[in-house]
């Protein structure tokens, strides 16, 4: 508990930072997917026939919503592993 | 007072304190929602009060989740346990804390608009609730994740270093925040199914599996969360 320093310490921020990192760059892309898949299901209740052609519009929009959670995440695995 | 029981006593304060938020907002806006349809069909009462009560009662799972992990963190045996078991705890609370916010307050969507449909036309009550049902249950995943590494972090016993220290506090920060986007997200996935299954509930089985997917893919980041935390708590 005694040697805060040095390169212990920089380890030991960088594993805070990581959780905190993806802690919150999840809250984002999560709030993000959910609005395109409630207006997915909101459009198919609408028009049912075009089901497919939404699902699919929905599935790419959530993968580019998600895009800035896997930042978090890379950015969280490089903290942890390579700092 | 020692350390390990002061932070027991924290934890369990940041457990329950912040647990507590989201299902109150939530069962509070499935009340509200109750109460607009009951101005709208005064004669279906009995199905609307039927209705909100199972939806609250799914809505509270959270919060329990989180008086569970109180009781846990406040009553846990620690005796002569080592100044890192206490930032397990205090990382246990902060977990459990933050990642029912999402849920407690996503569930509370669905039920609202389940609400407004019976407040539409009370014939489709049946179909309403079970969709109801479906959409609240998955909401709650990000809940379970978070309860999941909560007890994880409880029963850890972990080296006494500084490194491992921090790490456990970020596992806690990852899990806990990282719960609460999904969470809000898959209850906006599940408010606009029941909306569209309450215009259409012949419709249902076809807005049961979009919205399905629509959810699970919402929770990929909850999973990112989770496997950081592991990380942080078992490969670190």
């Amino acid at each position: 508990m005694e040697n805060i320093a040095g390169p212990d310490f920089i380890k030991a921020l960088a594993f805070l930072a990581a959780g905190i990192a993806m802690g919150f760059g999840a809250i984002g892309p999560g709030i993000g997917e959910g609005f395109v898949g409630g207006k997915a299901c909101e459009a198919i209740g609408k028009r049912p026939d075009e089901a497919n052609l939404i699902t699919k519009t929905m599935i790419i929009g959530q993968a580019i919503s998600e895009t800035t959670g896997i930042y978090a995440l890379v950015v969280a695995l490089i903290l942890i592993f390579v700092v | 007072m020692e350390f390990v029981a002061v932070a027991s006593v924290l934890g369990a304060g940041i457990a329950i304190g912040l647990g507590a938020i989201g299902s109150a907002v939530g069962e509070g806006y499935i009340a509200m929602k109750a109460v607009e349809a009951l101005g709208r069909q005064p004669n279906a009462g009995g199905k609307i009060l039927r209705t909100m009560i199972i939806g609250q009662a799914i809505t509270e799972t959270a919060a329990i989740f989180a008086l569970v992990m109180a009781l846990v963190l406040l009553f846990g045996n620690n005796e002569g346990a080592e100044v890192a078991k206490g930032y397990a705890l205090i990382a246990a609370g902060i977990t459990i804390g933050c990642g029912t916010v999402g849920s407690g307050f996503g569930a509370g969507l669905p039920g609202g608009s389940t609400m407004e449909g019976i407040g539409r036309n009370p014939e489709n009550s049946d179909t309403l609730t079970v969709q109801m049902v479906i959409g609240q249950a998955v909401t709650q995943t990000s809940t379970i994740f978070a309860l999941t590494v909560s007890l994880i972090l409880a029963t850890l016993t972990p080296e006494n270093t500084v490194v491992k220290i921090f790490a456990i506090l970020g596992a806690g920060f990852a899990m806990g925040l990282g719960a609460v986007g999904p969470g809000i997200g898959d209850g906006f996935v599940a408010k606009n199914a029941n909306t569209a299954v309450g215009r259409r509930p012949e419709q249902m089985g076809l807005l049961t599996r979009t919205m399905i997917i629509g959810q699970a893919v919402t929770e990929t980041t909850d999973i990112y969360s989770l496997v950081v935390a592991l990380i942080l708590i078992f490969v670190v």
